[in-house]
């Protein structure tokens, strides 16, 4: 086993690579049991060893891969504190928010065995706490019930219809933005300081849903529910 | 030279992207589309 510290060899990136694959899958899984999308649209895939869903929409796609891609280099510099996959109603308040509580150790001991094998399985249990996670929250507006009746109905949406939005929010330091512009620009894809009442959630109901603690990060998910969604 | 924690650099900041990810409704059309084309397909 070697001890590398952050410096050595591309360490930050290897991190950041492991961790951004792992939230493409965790927001196209949280955005398919949260019901933010038609289940239409999702595909049985094989990630971490276990069944997933994720998306073929090549719109919502790219969308997500563009944000990781401006997220990884303040994860490659352990400059993202927390990065959170938020579900939105009509007027933009958050009504539950995945929070993925990030934190890399200065000095790392890692061998081959440690990247491939261990963290891929905490990842997966990850992965399976968001699968069945639905269990222990309430329906996000619309209604379940009024979402299966326009289903039927094959209706596209009622004219003025609520359905949920979602966003993803990075927890980071003002200094460490400088590390995202060049991204930014190349993606065209620019960030911006959330308003408050993109952050500001009523009365949360915090629900822990996994941690892990492995040689190269340590990671925690969480929950956080608003008391009325509607 | 040190950073002051409590300098402005070092302020805790929330950032978002500026684009809205792609909405419920467009997604469905996308959807229905998709699979209307894909009904044309068999018959043919």
């Amino acid at each position: 086993m070697t001890t590398l510290t952050r410096q050595d060899l591309n360490f930050g990136q290897v991190v950041a690579d492991i961790l951004c694959e792992f939230l493409e899958v965790a927001i196209h899984l949280i955005l398919y049991v949260r019901e933010v999308y038609p289940s239409g649209i999702f595909q049985k895939r094989k990630k971490y060893n276990v069944p997933v869903q994720m998306s073929c929409h090549p719109e919502l796609n790219q969308y997500i891969q563009d944000t990781l891609h401006c997220v990884k280099p303040l994860i490659e510099k352990n400059d993202a504190e927390k990065v959170a996959v938020v579900i939105m109603d009509k007027e933009h308040h958050p009504v539950e928010r995945f929070v993925f509580e990030i934190s890399q150790p200065p000095l790392l001991s890692i061998s081959s065995d440690t990247l491939l094998s261990h963290v891929e399985q905490l990842l997966r249990a990850f992965i399976l706490k968001i699968s069945v996670c639905d269990a222990v929250l309430n329906n996000n507006p619309p209604d379940s019930t009024l979402r299966q009746q326009w289903s039927f109905s094959k209706c596209i949406h009622p004219i003025g219809q609520a359905w949920c939005s979602f966003t993803v929010l990075v927890h980071t330091r003002d200094a460490a933005t400088r590390n995202m512009e060049k991204v930014q620009v190349i993606k065209d894809f620019p960030w911006i300081v959330a308003d408050e009442q993109e952050v500001h959630m009523q009365e949360p109901r915090l629900i822990p849903l996994k941690t892990m603690t492995s040689d190269i990060v340590k990671m925690q998910l969480y929950v956080e529910e608003r008391a009325q969604k509607t | 030279a040190k950073l002051d924690p409590s300098s402005a650099s070092d302020k805790k900041v929330i950032l978002m992207p500026c684009k809205n990810s792609p909405s419920r409704e467009r997604v469905q059309l996308w959807l229905e589309a998709r699979k209307q084309y894909e009904s044309l397909q068999k018959g043919l």
